[in-house]
């Protein structure tokens, strides 16, 4: 198949007999044709000889005798009915036209010429050509457009109307309709720079930001999921956030440039230069059990390497990863010294799925860092409250006293030695603790329970962890006696692996069923000794892995300070330990203090669980030491060949990086953006020109290489890269420059003449119709209706979907989606929640990518399931039901309120075909639904939003039907 | 005339403008379209290259790997070796997943089933297929397809889309591409989901995506419970007779449209309209089973009467033939037995064993068979070795490339063959290898296509689904 348009603008451009130029005319043909065994790469090469670039003279015969096709052995062979000589050979199944064979002969007749792709070439700024329609010109854009249909004797298009140029910038430059009193200021505003002033407030729009940040979430691959195997969520979120902020800003694009492949290398870098990083790392990762480590770590290079080379350079780079390209001068150690930059980063192979996996930074919203202020600043109010508290002297006397009678009756028990009785098996934890194997009941160490008896344990010392060894689900008893001279009160310290019982004397004072490991300080328990012998048990069951047990003593209760201040004579006492009772009874006894102070607490958890919602953002970090890169053996991850290591460093046919360069991502970003980079700022301004006007001077966006088109407009795409360059890399003003141009404003119509002589539009003799891309259908519909939520940023939102489309995909059946409420559901489509294995169907449908790799262009296709989603989606079908209400709110005419809804839907009201049309259907409609109350209840309730109150429902209903027609017109579909 | 007919004139015009640039080229070269004689509306311009064998495809997808040692690939050798461990002039240095490569010990693990030989050519199959079995006369077993994938997320896209990478179209999509529609009111690629009981890997949408060919190649999913195709249903509240109006004075309009601004896309889009209309009633009519025969339930297994099942789905593949959709792929997942193999490959069989041999028995009968080609296969084997303990009555086992089978049915393949020969132990190839890009390079072939000439251009590259770095083979030998 042949790769792509060149045949046809040649025919277009060539005219009889015009010049061939090599890059445009014939290059295309020899790079479909030849270049798989006579292009750059040698391994593939024939006969060693080429035909991208002038060769020394052939063995036997002359290749190329310029001037004279007859005597070159180019054209012999292509024309030659010998099979054997006949190339290229028949079972390359590849046939050259008639057509290209002249083409090739013309170019040697004029020379046979080599040159290098234009691409390639440095930039320098044209001179905007002189054209004979003059007046026409509103700026240099114009000329070159002007000067390429005069010379085939065409003329642009008249002026679109004021209401299709309004709306076309509008749906172009923020993906939102005009509103009626735009629509209408603007027509009324026939004052000159009228239309200047309307692109500039929509330039600085918000919408703006966010359409401009849309088209680089394809190029980026961005996604809320990670794509391989479980795809499971992520928080890529604030790096989407700072696009929006960037070009809310109009950041240069160069400074954009190096913010995202190398803002953690800058120096000191603030954290939006971290989060911006997060470009790159947006690929996708796997979780996937048997992954190899290091394959997917390498995939994850490739894929940058991949994307920065699709973005920047226009230029596929993949191919040679495992060979050296057939058509672009990239040799596979040129490849992997590209590889090299992105070869540094510290994260792994295999990640998590579930959420960030490092490197990331903390990334805390505006509204948590209010929030985290306020914590600290209640906490410290409380706090201050206490240092300054007074609590009433006599209360704190009352207590101290008695506080001391307490430690002064405190007794030292003599302990015994701790027994064992078990293990007890058990089915389960549950069943082990609530089995009685006698020892509650009363304790003979002498005797048996089930064959088994105690057994002295005397290793097991106080204050310390100790293993039990214990199987899993099973029972273990733990006994010693504890005799004191005189009644006291004594505190415990327990701890327990798994569940803990506690009985003093037969009477449980203490069940705890938990699973945890053993530590001090997990449960108390304060016993009231009388004078004698006590007798103290505890169970612990093993619910499974480790068990152990903790056992303490701890005076009365009070932290060991305070009873050693009360324990000292009230005169003897020292101020440090007055305070420290003082305190004591501040913050823990007295009623006002500890609840300042469980405020205090409650605080703390605030902060501790905000803390935990501060989102992170995944972000770019190399290794200290580096990696070192070799060539991958047919790109294949366990295949280096490690005899050499290849440094980071751009191909040969770009300019060098400069030599005091730093070798990493940051050199390389700098080298991208530096001013005489042939690529980056035609790349660039190609992608804005195809985003306004459909299709790119270059049409194949994504490839600048010899495989790619030749521009349709060369002079022009140069004039506005150079543009684009000697303004600062400013995105606005190229956007400006292309909209404010006369050929931007001239009308879509397609006439038979233009379309004769030129189908494709190529020459720009009209403007593009096109069909909106499906973010901005949706949000249209959520405009036209009032419904739109125009919250700028935050986390993804899950709008209405069909029910079961994640489960019936997902690992183990354990995704599932739950729609978000209220006015998420009516967020900008940008800000949907993006699961890469399966997105949103509507958006899908209308041709969005799954973004899971790097894309430049979409699709525009129409198809049935299209008009299923505008038809009969619960999201267009309840925004027809708010329309239809906001047009009947228009005024009591029915003329009035269609105007309403056309002019909201298509910039216009509606004329009298339309209103015919509408119409009938609207007194039809209304009819049905009086007669059939029921129907219009139910299409009245659809979608999350509470009913209209006000309309007539049958009214109402009829309006919905017409509201959802006014939708799904080709004249709202479409940018005109 | 018609506006729909001439609407349609203009889309297999458009195809040829912007669907091919080559078409393009062509055009402005003054070069004719070679377009072979049984092309179908909407086919690529020299497509199909020669008579297709088949004009259609239902693929039985058996996601998550199954496994070939204890289904076709009989071999009584892995009894004496069972338990013992792997030797390594078995293994060869075989890359093995990280779920297993850290084991200490690797048993051998002989089928826990029973085998014996079945039809002509005593072929031997596992006693878990007894309806398979019974078709062995119909169907070609392959048991040498080999991938050098190791894992299911690069395994099953690389099977379904060419490549281990996203981003490229799926088979049916390419199919749908090239060989345009057969019919006007349904898809040309149906997907169907169903879930086994075993251990379920995820899906994902990008293996029935069109990747760079055009969206509207994107395999259609039905789907049992709510619409059976996405926001097919009228709203609540709209009824066919007001959708009926709603879409006539669309229709109006947008012809007023056409005529002020000459765009033909307007027609276009009147008529995708009108096919998504009638899909509203095709689509509910095709998934209502109420019309079928006792004995249709029957033949396809108790299971057929529950929608969502894979038996139920293999009756509306058969529907979906019947009405000529080129390519329908039906997942069924569960068949990743890491850890309790027999047990799970008990029920994975049950699923699938009746109903798909019943598909192929029932498209016989109705002379479909012929020109419907059947595949049922998954993305990888399994490993001979026991992946976890093994007990006397369960076992694991890993994935394994190196070789696992597929059969195929009907549409141009021979009837009652086996092709390939792995070693004694099922765990090489001796013989006759398949790659999965042999498959697809075959499937191809047998609808007419010849995978080197059937390229599209993205991003500097004739694309196709077989891959541009290495060869793939038709496999003749299966050819009938």
């Amino acid at each position: 198949m042949v790769a792509a348009l060149p045949p046809l603008l040649s025919a277009l451009l060539l005219g009889d007999a015009g010049r061939v130029e090599f890059t445009r005319d014939v290059r295309p043909i020899l790079s479909q044709n030849c270049y798989a065994c006579h292009g750059p790469n040698e391994e593939t090469r024939e006969a060693r000889l080429r035909l991208d670039r002038p060769q020394a003279r052939h063995a036997e015969h002359e290749l190329l005798v310029p001037g004279d096709p007859a005597a070159s052995e180019l054209v012999y062979r292509l024309t030659s009915a010998d099979p054997d000589e006949r190339m290229p050979p028949p079972k390359s199944q590849k046939l050259l036209e008639p057509e290209e064979i002249a083409i090739l002969e013309r170019w040697v007749e004029q020379g046979a010429e080599f040159e290098d792709h234009w691409s390639f070439r440095s930039l320098k700024q044209p001179t905007a050509p002189a054209v004979a329609g003059d007046a026409w010109v509103l700026n240099p854009i114009d000329r070159f457009v002007l000067a390429s249909l005069e010379e085939r004797g065409l003329r642009p298009n008249p002026d679109a109307d004021r209401r299709t140029l309004l709306r076309r910038a509008s749906l172009d430059l923020t993906g939102l309709p005009p509103s009626p009193a735009e629509l209408r200021a603007f027509e009324a505003d026939g004052s000159p720079g009228a239309f200047e002033r309307a692109v500039d407030r929509l330039l600085a729009s918000d919408a703006h930001a966010e359409r401009m940040t849309l088209a680089w979430l394809d190029a980026a691959r961005y996604g809320d999921t990670s794509v391989f195997h479980a795809d499971g969520p992520r928080t890529m979120w604030p790096w989407r956030d700072w696009v929006i902020d960037a070009f809310r800003s109009n950041m240069p694009f160069d400074r954009f440039t190096i913010e995202q492949l190398a803002g953690d290398l800058l120096e000191e870098p603030t954290l939006e230069q971290r989060v911006a990083t997060g470009f790159l790392r947006n690929n996708g990762t796997s979780d996937e059990g048997g992954a190899i480590d290091e394959e997917f770590r390498v995939r994850y290079a490739v894929d940058r390497v991949k994307t920065v080379g699709n973005v920047w350079l226009g230029l596929t780079t993949e191919c040679a990863q495992c060979h050296p390209h057939i058509f672009d001068p990239i040799s596979q150690a040129e490849y992997y010294g590209l590889f090299a930059f992105f070869n540094q980063s510290r994260e792994k192979g295999m990640q998590s799925r579930n959420g960030n996996e490092p490197p990331l930074v903390r990334t805390p919203t505006p509204d948590q860092i209010a929030e985290l202020e306020r914590i600290d600043a209640d906490s410290e109010a409380q706090e201050r409250w206490l240092a300054e508290a007074v609590p009433p002297p006599e209360a704190l006397r009352t207590w101290t006293d008695e506080q001391q009678a307490l430690v002064a009756s405190l007794v030292e028990p003599e302990l015994t030695a701790w027994h064992s009785l078990g293990p007890f098996a058990h089915p389960s934890q549950a069943a082990a603790f609530r089995a009685v194997h006698g020892p509650e009941e009363g304790v003979d160490l002498a005797g048996e329970v089930d064959g088994v008896g105690w057994r002295e344990r005397s290793e097991f010392g106080d204050g310390q962890v100790h293993s039990l060894g214990l199987p899993n689900n099973s029972a273990l008893y733990l006994h010693r006696t504890l005799t004191v001279e005189r009644p006291t009160l004594r505190r415990v310290s327990l701890g327990s692996d798994d569940t803990l019982q506690v009985w003093l004397d037969g009477e449980e004072v203490l069940a705890r069923e938990v699973g945890r490991g053993a530590a001090a300080d997990q449960d108390f328990a304060d016993l009231e000794l009388s004078a004698g012998e006590h007798s103290l048990l505890l169970k612990i069951c093993n619910g499974g892995g480790a068990s152990g047990f903790y056992f303490d003593l701890r005076g009365i209760g009070l932290p060991e300070g305070v009873g050693a201040a009360l324990a000292i004579e009230a005169d003897a006492r020292g101020d440090a330990e007055r305070a420290r009772i003082r305190e004591h009874f501040l913050r823990e006894v007295w009623e006002p203090g500890r609840a300042r102070v469980a405020a205090v607490a409650a605080l703390e958890a605030e902060r501790a669980a905000l803390a935990k919602a501060v989102p992170t953002v995944m972000v770019m970090e190399d290794l200290p030491g580096g990696r070192p890169t070799y060539l991958l053996e047919r790109g294949q991850y366990d295949a280096p060949r490690t005899d050499e290591v290849i440094a980071p460093d751009v191909p040969a046919f770009l300019p060098p990086l400069p030599d005091d360069a730093p070798r990493n991502r940051l050199g390389l970003a700098r080298w991208l953006v530096s001013p005489d980079h042939p690529l980056t700022a035609r790349v660039a301004v190609n992608r804005l020109w195809a985003m306004v006007m459909g299709t790119g001077i270059v049409k194949t966006v994504m490839d600048f290489g010899s495989q790619g088109d030749w521009p349709s407009h060369p002079d022009l795409l140069d004039w506005l890269a150079t543009d684009f360059v000697d303004h600062g890399w400013d995105v606005r003003r190229t956007l400006r420059q292309i909209l404010t141009s006369h050929t931007y404003r001239i009308s879509s119509l397609q006439t038979p003449d233009l379309v004769a002589a030129d189908a494709e539009n190529r020459l720009l003799g009209r403007a593009p119709r096109m069909r909106l891309q499906g973010e901005f259908l949706r949000d249209t519909a959520l405009a036209v209706s009032g419904l739109l939520d125009a919250t700028v940023g935050g986390p993804g939102v899950k709008p209405y979907q069909p029910p079961g489309l994640w489960n019936e995909v997902s690992l183990n059946k354990n995704v599932r989606f739950s729609p978000d409420s209220g006015a998420k559901l009516y967020r900008r489509s940008m800000y949907t929640y993006w699961k890469r294995s399966a997105p949103h169907p509507a958006m899908t449908t209308f041709d969005a990518p799954t973004r899971e790799k790097c894309l430049v262009e979409r699709q525009r296709t129409n198809t049935p399931l299209q008009a299923l989603v505008t038809l009969n989606d619960v999201q267009f079908v309840e925004a027809a039901r708010h329309l239809a209400a906001r047009m009947i709110d228009a005024g009591p005419a029915w003329e009035q309120r269609l105007d309403l809804g056309f002019e909201l839907c298509t910039g216009r009201p509606a004329d009298a075909a339309r209103r015919e049309i509408m119409g009938a259907v609207l007194e039809r409609e209304r009819r049905e639904f009086a007669a059939d109350p029921d129907r219009a209840a139910a299409l009245l309730a659809v979608g999350d939003s509470p009913a209209t109150t006000g309309p007539e429902p049958a009214e109402h209903a009829a309006w919905t039907v017409v509201a959802s027609m006014l939708l799904n017109l080709d004249e709202t579909l479409n940018r005109e | 005339m018609d506006p729909l007919l001439e609407s349609r004139r203009d889309l297999t015009r458009r195809t040829l403008l912007r669907g091919g640039a080559r078409g393009l080229g062509a055009l402005a070269l003054g070069v004719l379209a070679r377009r072979g004689a049984a092309a179908a509306p909407g086919a690529a311009d020299d497509l199909p290259h020669y008579a297709p064998a088949a004009k259609r495809v239902i693929y039985l997808f058996m996601a998550g790997g199954p496994s070939h040692i204890d289904m076709f690939d009989y071999k009584p050798a892995l009894r004496q070796i069972h338990g013992q461990e792997l030797p390594e002039s078995i293994r060869r240095g075989q890359r093995l997943t990280t779920m297993t490569s850290g084991q200490s010990s690797f048993p051998c693990v002989a089928p826990m089933f029973d085998f014996r030989r079945h039809g002509r050519h005593g072929t031997w199959v596992s006693e878990l297929l007894p309806h398979t079995a019974g078709i062995v006369d119909d169907i070609t077993i392959v048991k040498t397809m080999n991938t050098e994938a190791i894992n299911h997320d690069p395994a099953i896209t690389y099977i379904n889309t060419g490549t281990q990478q996203p981003g490229k179209p799926s088979l049916g999509a390419w199919l749908s591409y090239g060989l345009g529609s057969m019919n006007s009111d349904l898809p040309d690629y149906v997907v169907m989901i169903s879930r086994g009981q075993g251990n379920l890997q995820a899906l994902y949408a990008r293996l029935w995506s069109a990747g760079f060919l055009p969206s509207k190649h994107q395999g259609v999913k039905f789907r049992s419970g709510g619409d059976p195709v996405l926001y097919l249903s009228n709203p609540d509240g709209i009824d066919a007779a007001t959708r009926r109006r709603m879409l006539d004075g669309i229709a109006r309009i947008n012809a007023e449209k056409h005529a002020e601004t000459g765009d033909p896309e307007i027609l276009d889009r009147i008529a995708q309209y009108e096919m998504g209309y009638r899909m509203q009633t095709s689509v509910p009519e095709l998934v209502d089973l109420s019309d079928e025969p006792e004995e249709v339930f029957e033949l396809y297994g108790p299971d057929s009467r529950k929608p969502g099942t894979f038996a139920a789905n293999c009756i509306l593949a058969r529907r979906l033939a019947e009405r000529d959709v080129r390519f329908v792929q039906l997942f069924h997942r569960g068949w990743d037995g890491h850890n309790n193999l027999p047990r799970e490959i008990r029920g994975q069989c049950k699923d699938t064993d009746q109903a798909s041999a019943a598909l192929v028995i029932d498209l016989k009968r109705r002379g479909l068979l012929e020109d419907t080609l059947v595949i049922c296969g998954g993305e990888f084997g399994r490993t001979i070795y026991s992946q976890g303990n093994l007990t006397a009555d369960n076992h694991g086992r890993d994935h394994h490339g190196r070789c696992f089978h597929t059969w195929f049915a009907g549409g141009g393949v021979k009837a009652g063959f086996e092709y390939g020969e792995t070693d004694d132990h099922c765990y090489n190839i001796v013989r006759d290898p398949v790659h999965i890009r042999d498959m697809n390079a075959t499937i191809l072939h047998l609808l007419g296509v010849d995978h080197e000439r059937f390229t599209y251009p993205f991003q500097g590259l004739d694309q196709n689904i077989t891959g541009v770095e290495d060869e793939a083979r038709v496999v003749h030998e299966i050819l009938a």
